[in-house]
């Protein structure tokens, strides 16, 4: 299987053993584009053996080209189950690093994180670092040989780090996940296929995939529902980019300190049909393989957004690029309309909504389009991943592993209430059959086990907005209807590294022209640049992938 | 040992200078001593790290390492000064740092002698402590309070609206963004600033004055012909210090505020570092650019030190 890999990539000139990287050009792919052939993702994927312990109150709804809504649940059940027998270590002690986009709690004293050690017979040293620097840590971590044993990797903090050869670092799983081998940890058989498939690289297993969904969606269009109402907007009535526009002028007065749009440039993506992150390239009806930058559809967004955002109908920090507090802007109802991502509908910003103003309610617009056919391209299923080092031993991995199949427990099960909230009565308590965080827990509790692994996470209660939760199932199951792969779906491309530097300038174009500091006419310009300096040749790249791996959809 | 200590240099003998040399070690010892951490945090943080300017004469790979990435002399180098980015991100640097030498350099002069002839010390001590208060805010928070203010949906521009009146975002304008940045400074480190130079002035004898004002000399005679000569050392040496610093004009400042009016008005050398450097992993052109901003700053140093000794000012050291 090895042999015919690497045959293969010695034709394509892609592979190049490590003695040839300068004739490359490159120094950091030295292990190839990192994607793997369907053949034999076949004989990697672990089997899939779903492992249900209660109805969900909302089921999931199957959707198009596979993809699915999340199951909902307004009440944890009543009488949770335990899903794994026994306690999983054996006394060993490892250390974890994972991003953390939030204040990180003491370790010293933490109840939860001793509850969960106590529980998994194992001491996980949690070393949470900031989310926002992450991609700065790691390869500094990766140039100092000083990886923990358990980190975790988001995949958009892969890019720099010229992933195909960072896996090299990290144990193979295979042999013990791989195809029926998996049934020894019954709750990770039970996460569907397509997120393990994003954990593999250079033809191996390397990953634990986290934050599993059905229907993964960089983001989308909200609203305040009660300002909407208030001029007397139905939200239904909100079809093309056009009926968007006309609620710029509707929507703003500016004297009274309210702007009807923040920067939802990247939600008019899934409107004018280019790709945002993580997804790049499209396959036109040609055939032809475009980046996100030569679509006609980002120069018809670049005019919209310019004309909102020249007309006055933006809120004048959008322009600033004050991303960070669009939150608070849409919360104390400075602007209308925003773009985020899907995880910001729940129950805690309803909370902070309703802090700011009684009557505040977000909700999204049914999926936008040009021509009353929408569609949306979904993000590959798993985006965050969890990596053994490569030095533990095997009998250090298969514990690993079993901790791994405690944590993944599913929803409805005593482990995920202590994995997900620690001992009842010091850090949550139920209130109204919902596990509630109490100020201890608040503190204490952070995404840290969860993000290690994380097995198909419902859409639940939080703080107590039931209807919250019931509002955005009857959402997402209607935009499942119109999911859709991007092109490389899932593939794990790693990109040669010359190329990075070619991304930046039409980053800072883009942002130039949105925010009406450069001419639309600026933009072929840059385009003609890019593509120059290697965009053509990035293309080629990827054509060459597409005739030996596929395009993934 | 007394004998040889009260002895004057310049009758030592060269054979003599050991025994000097020993002498005035342990003469000095103690003070020495005192110097040790900081020259050991010195030569951690400061020298060590510099094995690692290597880096820009490399393919540097953060899985190869220093002593396996391959030896490429000086095509990073060639790669950096073909890029028209870099060279506007130079340009933009000399021009922030030019407007910053002109606006904001005399300020803090300025404002010292204002302090300085404040009488009350009740006065003094608390507009000295309100002028250095914004110095200790992050930069994040500086903007933040600019943008709050000055911003399109500031407090200044909400109370225009208001008023039917017309309404500007200075905070987003490119053409005016070395003046925007000049202006945070100033009002983030000018209060601060002026520490070196009060202590200069507090140093001038008083009898100075009052000899003047006897000699019927009036307020600003006495400024012209005491005050000012009696600071113009440490007025030589900030600037000397200022021009090696030249091509440092904020990295956090410039980071936050990229965004609201562009790459092309606030990229600088810095930034460029960051973003094509450290961003996109590629260390070995950020070292590169780093390399030659040092290079660059040490000959504006060199430069600046011997124009104040030509002008026979002390500069960074007695001649």
């Amino acid at each position: 299987m090895k042999l015919d890999r690497r045959q293969l990539l010695a034709l394509t000139g892609l592979g190049a053993a490590s003695g040839l990287l300068a004739a490359c050009g490159d120094a950091k792919t030295s292990s190839g584009p990192g994607t793997t052939t369907q053949d034999q993702l076949a004989k990697l994927l672990p089997a899939y053996t779903p492992n249900e312990l209660v109805k969900a109150d909302i089921p999931s709804v199957q959707g198009a080209n596979g993809f699915f809504s999340n199951p909902a649940f307004l009440k944890y059940p009543a009488n949770p189950v335990t899903s794994s027998t026994g306690v999983p270590g054996k006394g060993g002690s490892y250390t974890t690093m994972t991003p953390l986009w939030g204040a990180i709690p003491s370790a010293s004293g933490n109840a939860y994180y001793a509850a969960v050690n106590k529980a998994i017979g194992a001491t996980l040293k949690l070393q949470p670092a900031d989310g926002n620097n992450y991609d700065k840590v790691l390869p500094t971590l990766f140039a100092g040989d000083k990886l923990p044993d358990w980190v975790q990797i988001p995949g958009w903090n892969m890019g720099n780090l010229g992933f195909a050869d960072a896996v090299n670092k990290f144990a193979d799983l295979g042999p013990y996940l791989s195809g029926d081998a998996i049934k020894a940890y019954p709750n990770l058989a039970a996460i569907p296929t397509s997120a393990w498939q994003c954990c593999i690289w250079n033809g191996k297993l390397f990953g634990l995939p986290v934050y599993y969904s059905g229907a993964t969606i960089a983001g989308t269009l909200f609203h305040r529902k009660d300002i909407l109402a208030k001029e007397g907007i139905n939200p239904d009535d909100i079809k093309t980019p056009d009926d968007l526009a006309a609620l710029g002028q509707q929507l703003t007065s500016a004297a009274a300190g309210r702007w009807a749009f923040d920067d939802v440039f990247d939600t008019l993506g899934q409107i004018y049909k280019f790709p945002v992150d993580p997804n790049r390239w499209v396959i036109d009806e040609s055939g032809k393989i475009l980046h996100r930058y030569e679509t006609p559809g980002i120069l018809e967004a670049l005019n919209w957004y310019q004309t909102q955002a020249k007309a006055g109908h933006v809120h004048p920090d959008a322009l600033a690029d004050k991303t960070q507090e669009a939150k608070q802007r849409f919360w104390s109802g400075k602007v209308a309309i925003t773009g985020d991502g899907p995880g910001a509908w729940k129950g805690d910003d309803a909370k902070s909504g309703k802090a700011a103003n009684p009557s505040y309610e977000r909700q999204a617009f049914k999926l936008l389009s040009t021509d009353g056919k929408p569609q949306i391209w979904m993000n590959p299923s798993a985006g965050m991943y969890s990596f053994l080092n490569a030095k533990l031993s095997a009998d250090e991995i298969k514990e690993c592993l079993s901790i791994a199949n405690y944590l993944a427990a599913p929803y409805g099960s005593k482990e995920y209430l202590t994995v997900n909230f620690g001992v009842e009565g010091i850090d949550y308590t139920m209130v109204d059959g919902n596990p509630v965080l109490t100020e201890r827990g608040s503190k204490e509790v952070a995404t840290t086990y969860q993000f290690l692994i994380t097995p198909i996470s419902p859409t639940t209660v939080i703080a107590g907005q039931t209807q919250v939760v019931k509002d955005y199932a009857a959402w997402e199951a209607d935009m499942v209807k119109y999911a859709v792969k991007p092109a490389f779906y899932g593939m794990n491309v790693t990109e040669p590294a010359q190329y990075a530097s070619i991304n930046q300038p039409m980053v800072d174009l883009v942002k130039d022209i949105r925010f009406g500091r450069k001419p639309i006419s600026a933009y072929q310009e840059g385009l003609k640049t890019w593509k120059a300096q290697g965009g053509d040749q990035l293309r080629a790249f990827y054509e060459d992938i597409r005739s030996k791996y596929g395009t993934g959809q | 040992m007394t004998a040889l200590h009260e002895a004057p240099p310049a009758q030592q003998k060269p054979d003599e200078a050991a025994p000097v040399r020993k002498n005035r070690f342990r003469r000095d010892r103690s003070l020495l001593l005192m110097v040790i951490p900081a020259l050991v945090l010195l030569i951690v943080f400061n020298y060590v790290p510099m094995f690692g300017t290597a880096t820009a004469f490399q393919r540097y790979s953060i899985y190869a390492g220093f002593w396996h990435s391959p030896w490429v002399g000086l095509e990073t180098f060639r790669q950096l000064f073909s890029d028209s980015l870099f060279w506007s991100a130079l340009g933009n640097t000399l021009l922030l740092s030019l407007v910053q030498l002109v606006f904001y350099f005399p300020i803090p002069i300025a404002l010292a002698l204002l302090l300085h002839s404040i009488m009350s010390s009740k006065v003094r001590t608390i507009v000295q402590s309100v002028v250095y208060l914004p110095h200790f805010f992050s930069w994040v928070l500086a903007v933040t309070i600019f943008q709050q203010m000055l911003g399109g949906a500031g407090a200044l521009n909400q109370f225009l609206r208001e008023h039917d009146l017309g309404t500007f975002d200075v905070m987003t304008n490119p053409d005016t963004f070395a003046l925007l940045v000049t202006s945070q400074v100033i009002w983030k480190e000018a209060g601060w600033g002026i520490i070196v130079f009060l202590a200069a002035l507090a140093a001038i004898d008083t009898q100075l004055y009052e000899a003047a004002a006897a000699d019927g000399a009036g307020r600003w005679r006495r400024l012209w012909h005491i005050t000012l000569p009696g600071i113009r050392g440490v007025i030589v040496l900030m600037l000397v210090l200022r021009l090696g610093n030249v091509l440092t004009v904020g990295f956090e400042q410039m980071l936050i505020q990229r965004g609201a009016v562009g790459r092309d008005a606030a990229e600088v050398l810095d930034t460029y570092a960051y973003f094509y450097g450290v961003v996109n992993a590629n260390f070995s052109l950020g070292a590169a650019a780093s390399l030659f901003k040092g290079v660059l700053s040490l000959l504006f140093l060199l430069a600046a030190n011997k124009i104040a000794h030509l002008l026979g000012e002390d500069g960074l050291y007695r001649r």
